[in-house]
């Protein structure tokens, strides 16, 4: 692929941009609360956009494109059933108990409703995951860059890595955020006319559907067992695995997604956060998924000269010719995009990249600021002093995401590995936090062992596995069809012995004073009902609108 | 606080006028090898609009305020 001057220039205008309003921000900074919450002030639209964008980074891009050209429209399964139902749990449920809490973090709710040992469990396994998401995607990105356009891995890791301290050093997680929002437009700026061209091209959804084997183009159809479809996954665990563990596992606890939520101006905006999000966030398989569904139907098709419009992508892996799906989105660009709209698309995937890294940077900083400095290294320090922290926190953070890239390109199969375990490392994580918020008689003992019992499981179940021959370390008890299934079913038993063990050591173990836990508890907490609020603009109206929509496109793809 | 309407509102004005520059007068860059329609213009056009959309957002907003 190669640039024209006019690409360089939309690129370097997004750079400005997004500096710009780190700049214009920084005066905003004065307290750490300001820094690391944003001063509980951000606007509800705002918000919302960035709860969907911090997602959206440049490995979820490329990733969905890669998984829509496999997997065909099932990918959709990630958002229609796995993200959507979570977000509106977490609206309606979940949110009044976190913005309600004044906690200002994850684990910090975890420290009041449970103890200090939940706490540094999960700020410590949150704050290494960060990490290395952050550095892995960093990765992915600089060997993407090289590959398509030749440019060096380390000047492009290390410039994006600079701007995205500069704006987040500056103005904090408010920057954060407001350059989420921003790059989020230019997410579907730069790849919706690219969806909208790749299915032109191969004849519209009919034609795609009528060049393609039926279990590409339908989502629910062939979901009767797990040969049928080309994910490999049978309903239940599809479902339960998918749909309820892990998505719920992730939308609502992990504070890189929940603290943008937290940022809001009031509970009501809070709670609408999400539920905003989730109208963009239904119809982004449309930006995402639909190229690579269409990239494999317009490699069926006959050109002109007799060849086929489009070949999919070929790596050499082990002395074999292998499909690179995760080429599929760069040069369906190439393919598509002439100079100028080119500049547009390659600044997304920059936006994407730098969204889903801000967001990883500004998560960490917060929960190393509160939950591991000050409640482990110091106490009770001024304010200012907790500020400076956190921004050294913003600049030590960006420095260990750049060490953790340069390890994904030393030892790949190590991150093969920990990316694996990122993918089930919530799941107990929400039995923990369904018990915590919805039944008063959980206790903290309860919870911590049930933790570590589900964390345990998920690696044991991991290790006695296997699928598509990875796996089994400790053992080869069950085959998986796919590594999808075996990833769903770990976190299937991760939370099912995470949700027993805390029931039973919760029952056997000494309980906390009902007056300790209002506000944190579900049946001992006032949940306000707006009744000012405009018909639209209660969480309920918001939920059931959004569940209605969602159906339809199940139904639809189905 | 910041309206984030304005400088976003600003950036996709530019980008459109870019692109829409592209597609008027720089014939060379109509295509891709996929593409036989003028993708700059009318891309360009949706995100003129946008951006100008988000600028009459935040006057009409800023003008309530005050």
């Amino acid at each position: 692929m190669k640039l024209a001057p006019v690409d360089y220039v939309i690129l370097a205008t997004y750079f400005a941009m997004v500096l710009g309003i780190g700049w214009m921000l920084r005066k905003k900074v004065s307290t750490s609360g300001d820094f690391l919450l944003s001063g509980r002030a951000v606007p509800v639209w705002i918000t919302s956009l960035a709860f969907i964008a911090a997602n959206l980074g440049a490995q979820e891009l490329i990733g969905m494109a890669a998984s829509g050209a496999k997997y065909g429209i099932m990918t959709a399964h990630f958002y229609w059933v796995g993200a959507i139902p979570a977000m509106v749990f977490m609206g309606l449920f979940m949110m009044p108990f976190y913005y309600g809490s004044k906690a200002r973090s994850v684990p910090e709710y975890l420290k009041m409703r449970f103890d200090e040992k939940t706490r540094g469990f999960n700020a410590f396994t949150f704050a290494v995951m960060t990490i290395f998401s952050s550095g892995i995607s960093m990765y992915a990105l600089g060997l993407l860059l090289h590959l398509v356009l030749g440019w060096d891995f380390s000047t492009s890791v290390l410039a994006t890595a600079v701007i995205v301290l500069a704006y987040t050093y500056l103005g904090g997680l408010t920057s954060a955020i407001y350059n989420e929002v921003l790059q989020f437009f230019l997410i579907v700026a730069g790849f919706a006319p690219l969806a909208i061209l790749s299915c032109a091209k191969a004849g519209g959804w009919h034609g795609i559907v009528s060049r393609l084997p039926s279990n590409m183009t339908h989502s629910w159809s062939h979901m009767g067992s797990a040969s049928q479809n080309p994910m490999g996954v049978e309903l239940f665990g599809m479902v339960a695995g998918l749909g309820f563990v892990l998505s719920f596992g992730y939308w609502c606890t992990n504070f890189l997604v929940v603290q943008r939520a937290m940022a809001a101006d009031s509970m009501s905006a809070a709670r609408r956060t999400p539920l905003i999000g989730a109208i963009p966030k239904m119809f982004l398989p449309f930006v995402v998924i639909l190229p690579g569904i269409a990239a494999v139907a317009l490699a069926q098709v006959a050109g002109p000269g007799g060849a086929h419009l489009y070949e999919l992508p070929l790596k050499l892996s082990g002395g074999v010719w292998v499909k690179d799906y995760d080429q599929v989105l760069t040069t369906l660009m190439a393919k598509f995009y002439p100079a100028g709209i080119l500049g547009v698309g390659l600044t997304g995937l920059m936006a994407s990249f730098m969204s889903g890294m801000a967001g990883n940077v500004t998560a960490f900083n917060t929960v190393f600021t509160y939950d591991i400095y000050q409640a482990y290294i110091r106490k009770g320090a001024p304010d200012q002093h907790y500020l400076k922290v956190g921004k050294m926190t913003t600049i030590v953070g960006v420095a260990l995401s750049i060490g953790a890239a340069y390890l994904a390109g030393y030892y790949n199969n190590i991150m093969d590995i920990l990316q694996f375990v990122f993918g089930f490392v919530n799941a107990p994580l929400f039995a923990t936090f369904l018990l915590g918020m919805f039944w008063k008689k959980a206790t903290a003992n309860g919870a911590f062992s049930g933790l570590v019992t589900g964390t345990v499981a998920a690696a044991l179940t991991w290790g006695l596995t296997v699928a598509e021959g990875k796996g089994g370390v400790f053992g080869h008890v069950h085959e998986f069809p796919s590594v999808m299934a075996q990833n769903f079913w770990i976190a299937i038993f991760a939370f099912t012995s995470c949700f027993l063990v805390t029931v039973l050591v919760s029952l056997v173990t000494a309980r906390r004073q009902e007056s300790e836990l209002e506000g944190l508890v579900y049946g001992l907490t006032k949940i306000r009902r707006d009744e000012n609020a405009k018909w639209y603009e209660r969480p309920v109206v918001l939920a059931v609108f959004v569940l209605v929509l969602a159906v339809i496109l199940n139904v639809w793809f189905a | 606080m910041l309206d984030l309407r304005v400088p976003s509102g600003w950036f996709f004005t530019l980008l459109g006028v870019i692109l829409v520059g592209m597609g008027v007068f720089a014939p060379g860059y109509r295509t891709a090898p996929l593409t036989g329609i003028n993708v700059n213009l009318y891309a360009g056009l949706a995100m003129l609009v946008f951006g100008l959309f988000l600028l009459l957002m935040a006057r009409l907003a800023a003008g309530k305020t005050r």
